[in-house]
């Protein structure tokens, strides 16, 4: 057995030497960072970013490394996250762009022109931001937005909307279901019944002179659509849509053939492949004359961080977001592994899938999801109004519900 | 250290493994073990310290290193007076870590702006609105741009989209490249006399150079690089002067100054993007106390927070000492497998439960109201809605009481309740007048902690109702938000983007609030200890 005095000795010396092992650890640590480029990115996307960027990366001396993180970690991390852990690229989405630019949290892109007319206009605006000078903040990659999915055994694509409401009825009363069209909501969800929204002629913010989106300018509760208001209450009142639809609910319904109509996108084609259902997508059919049924359009893509200048791979970052990305072999291959429509338009006429092409054309005349930072005040408000109204009995009507959605977010916004 | 201070005579039976265990660890192993512990503790303390030292964060650093030396001190001088010290030590490092370095930073957050919009430093802000401020050229030139060296200095091999010129971009500024030396593949210069064409890790090793080079092209214009094979022709619509501080429009002349809450403000109260993060004193308390936003919802909400609170601790209270008597007696069948059965909402993680009750209280497709053949709008309805919550709560919280109330009865003495039964008492008179003001001495703190823990039940409201149903008068706030929920809406879904230095301000309200409860509380409850 050893003293204990010669004890304290071996121990003094384990001490002294942990802590150089430490010391070392720490200082090689440091000096690895430059060679890589980080990129964060959601899991579904991760596999397809990797294989992409590594072809890129091949030959020029850097390392990408992918670090999966949920969409709403990546938003709300890049603000706060240090330095030294924060990644020099993102894929994210357009409507961050507002919040993200304002925080200085990314950097703005020129993309060449070349390869900028390559890509629809929206695509590019919806990546845009800035109160006196526009400058483009994302690589456009993936477009997405909902459609109409009908169930063909129980009805046709409709080419009216009171074709529809009559089939959707007769499919509710022969499948015995609560309601006539899956239209999640839940607790509220204004990006899935955006289309009946703007059918009836409602709008988030118009746009001021200099084609920027103005937030003084609320169109929740705008004449043209009060006036069409008591449709929902109707709709409400027959049971074509309840609120107490939520997402699984929705799916559900549908995928086991209970109703005829599923207003989603492309993000379930999967499933409903894999369902062995017979089906259809399709636009939405107009409801009022003169003015068009539109979903929300949502594109995906890259953004290039502040942190990528200190990291030193500024200049890399660029070149990998858009130069690279925006070419359309990439686009092809990122949009397809997860059943979206390229951004790059030469990419999207590569596309032979019938049903992508379908929810393309349900898309045009979209509007992009408003990427403004006020924005972040419309959705509750927007959601809640439409739930308040379709709940089944006691709901409030949905002129009186969403006059008071218009005044909350006016009084959000200040 | 030959012998063991816990050796056991041999008449007395085996010690307990607590005294055999303690035997074990005061030997040699223990020592080794405490050496290691300390070493690990060095180690980690002399890593942090560089970091902390590298990143110039001296207090910090400074701070380390003194709780580390005394950590040594306090356990390798052998010294009696520090005794208390080694038992003080660990549990004061983690208050410290864990309450009061959150409680300050807190605290220090809702003295900020910080806040969407407000989220750098001044310096790395002037830096993000002279970036914001460069607009294309009157020109609006582009070119491919090869990144090259000459005489070691970063040169960009520049062909002008549009017309195809050819030119060498340095510091100094533009050079014509002789046509007949210059080699151009697909728009793009690859090769020039002169010139050394970076390739792959050079291009890395020069990235920032490439990124810094500002190629002058008169007056305000450069070019600079955009990536690695692109350049564009810039020009500054703000210019800053570090002398007053402003940033001047150099088209309109419009000076923008800074308005001491984080933005630089022209006197038509335009503001340039992004703006910083700073102290602003009270500001954030003042919006609290008179911004109808936030003030109106308030006290609706308090009141909510405050029954929701006390009607969950109530009925869990009441369900489990319930049914903590019942399962009490020792001669009932399957006792403990009924125990166990009781006990297994405490076993499913809360939010998951939140999320079933969710999916079977919804009132046109859940079991509910199929079972009950009721049509009640479980969370459509604000009162209904209301009720869920605590439904919900209660049943997530009950099995905990269920437990407490069973440890404590049987922690009764018995003598006492049947000295009761003696002098003529009757079951429920014991109950009444014994068993259950016992009780209360062993739970009244737990009920007032657990008060306190539902008070901020964030997970429960978030996930159930999500605060809602949303009534048409209700701003911000639903009709089953609760504080902490509140306070949620307010930083991040009102006025734009996240609002942290308010949402922290807030927060220092609910503690206040919470705080006092509990006071007031714990202070009646010392009533209830002179039973004893």
């Amino acid at each position: 057995m050893l003293s204990t005095r010669r004890l304290r000795v071996v121990a003094g010396l384990a001490v002294a030497a942990l802590a150089a092992l430490a010391a070392a650890a720490a200082g090689t640590s440091a000096t690895d960072q430059s060679q890589t480029l980080v990129i964060w990115a959601d899991a579904d996307r991760v596999p397809a970013v990797t294989q992409v960027a590594n072809g890129w990366a091949a030959n020029k001396g850097v390392t990408v490394r992918v670090v999966q993180k949920e969409m709403g970690p990546i938003r709300q991390e890049i603000a706060t996250v240090a330095a030294e852990n924060a990644p020099d690229v993102i894929v994210g989405a357009h409507d961050w762009v507002g919040e993200l630019s304002s925080n200085g949290s990314v950097v703005p892109l020129t993309p060449a022109a070349a390869t900028r007319a390559q890509f629809p206009r929206y695509a590019l605006d919806a990546f845009s931001y800035g109160t006196a000078i526009k400058k483009l903040y994302g690589a456009p990659v993936a477009l997405e937005n909902v459609a109409l999915v009908t169930n063909t055994k129980l009805a046709k694509a409709p080419k009216t909307f009171a074709d529809m409401e009559k089939q959707a009825l007769a499919a509710k009363k022969k499948t015995k279901a609560q309601v006539g069209i899956s239209v999640q909501q839940g607790q509220g969800d204004a990006y899935h019944m955006y289309p009946f929204f703007s059918g009836l002629g409602g709008y988030v913010f118009g746009t001021n002179r200099a084609g920027n989106l103005d937030p003084s300018d609320i169109g929740v509760a705008n004449p043209r659509f009060l006036r069409n208001a008591p449709l929902i209450d109707k709709w409400n009142k027959e049971g074509l849509i309840r609120s107490q639809v939520n997402d699984s609910i929705a799916k559900d319904l549908f995928l086991k053939g209970k109703t005829a109509y599923w207003i989603t996108g492309p993000w379930f084609l999967a499933d409903i492949r894999k369902a062995g259902l017979k089906y259809q997508v399709s636009a939405f059919p107009q409801i009022v004359p003169g003015t068009k049924s539109v979903p929300f359009l949502g594109v995906q893509g890259f953004m290039v961080t502040k942190f990528a200048a200190a990291h030193g791979v500024q200049a890399q970052a660029k070149d990998l977001v858009s130069n690279y990305m925006m070419q359309p072999s990439a686009q092809l291959r990122l949009a397809s592994a997860n059943d979206r429509t390229p951004a790059n338009t030469r990419a999207a006429a590569l596309v032979k899938d019938k049903d992508l092409k379908a929810f393309a054309s349900a898309s045009v005349g979209g509007v992009p999801m408003p990427n403004i930072p006020a924005m972040a005040s419309v959705w509750q408000d927007l959601g809640a109004a439409w739930v308040r109204s379709t709940k089944g009995s006691g709901s409030t009507p949905a002129r009186r519900s969403f006059v008071a959605a218009q005044r909350s977010i006016a009084q959000k916004i200040g | 250290m030959t012998s063991a201070p816990f050796a056991s005579p041999p008449t007395v039976p085996p010690a307990s493994w607590l005294a055999r265990a303690l035997g074990f660890f005061s030997g040699t192993v223990g020592l080794v073990i405490k050496f290691t512990l300390l070493a690990v503790v060095n180690a980690l303390a002399i890593w942090a310290f560089s970091i902390l030292l590298n990143d110039g964060k001296w207090i910090a650093a400074l701070v380390v290193a003194g709780v580390t030396v005394l950590i040594d001190v306090a356990y390798l001088v052998p010294s009696k007076r520090l005794v208390p010290v080694k038992f003080l030590i660990p549990g004061t490092i983690f208050l410290v870590a864990f309450v009061v370095v959150p409680i300050v930073s807190n605290a220090n957050i809702a003295f900020t702006n910080w806040s969407t919009g407000h989220n750098l430093s001044k310096d790395e802000a002037i830096t993000a609105i002279e970036e914001v401020s460069l607009a294309p050229s009157a020109e609006a030139s582009t070119y491919t741009a090869t990144p090259a060296r000459k005489d070691g200095e970063i040169v960009l091999l520049l062909r002008d989209e549009a017309t195809g010129e050819l030119y060498a971009g340095s510091e100094d500024g533009l050079e014509p490249l002789p046509a007949e030396t210059t080699t151009v593949e697909n728009g793009t210069i690859v090769a020039a006399e002169g010139y050394e064409v970076l390739q792959g890790d050079e291009l890395l090793a020069a990235d920032t150079e490439i990124t810094e080079l500002v190629i002058p092209t008169g007056g305000d214009v450069f070019i600079r690089a955009e990536g690695l094979s692109l350049a564009v022709e810039l020009q500054p619509t703000l210019r800053y002067d570090p002398e007053t501080d402003t940033f001047t429009n150099i088209e309109t002349g419009a000076v923008f100054t800074d308005n001491g809450e984080g933005s630089f403000v022209a006197e038509t109260g335009e503001a340039l993007e992004p703006g910083w993060r700073t102290h602003i004193g009270f500001a954030n308390f003042e919006t609290i106390l008179t911004d109808p936003l936030v003030r109106d919802p308030f006290f609706r909400v308090f009141l909510w927070t405050f029954a929701y609170a006390f009607l969950s601790v109530l009925i869990q209270f009441a369900i489990g000492l319930f049914l903590a008597i019942t399962l009490n007696k020792p001669d009932l069948k399957l006792q403990r497998i009924q125990r166990a059965f009781l006990v297994l909402p405490f076993a499913i993680p809360a939010f998951l439960a939140v999320l079933v009750w969710q999916g079977l209280l919804n009132d046109e497709f859940g079991v509910v109201n199929q079972l009950l053949r009721t049509d009640i709008p479980w969370l459509f309805d604000p009162t209904w809605a209301k009720v869920s919550c605590v439904l919900v709560n209660v049943w997530i919280g009950f099995p905990y009481w269920f437990l407490v109330c069973t440890g404590a009865l049987q922690a009764v003495p018995e003598e006492l309740t049947e000295a009761a039964r003696v002098d003529g008492a009757g079951g429920l008179q014991v109950f009444r007048k014994v068993t259950f003001p016992l009780l209360l001495v062993a739970t009244a703190p737990l009920l007032i902690a657990s008060f306190a823990f539902n008070f901020n039940l964030f997970n429960n409201i978030y996930f159930l109702t999500g605060g809602g149903p949303y009534e048409v008068e209700q701003t911000v706030a639903g009709s089953t938000d609760i504080l902490i929920s509140y306070t949620y809406k307010i930083a991040f879904q009102a006025g734009g983007g996240a609002q942290y230095g308010l949402a922290a301000a807030v927060s220092i309200f609910i503690f206040f609030i919470v705080a006092g409860i509990s006071a007031i509380s714990f202070w009646r409850t010392k009533a209830l200890e002179e039973i004893k």
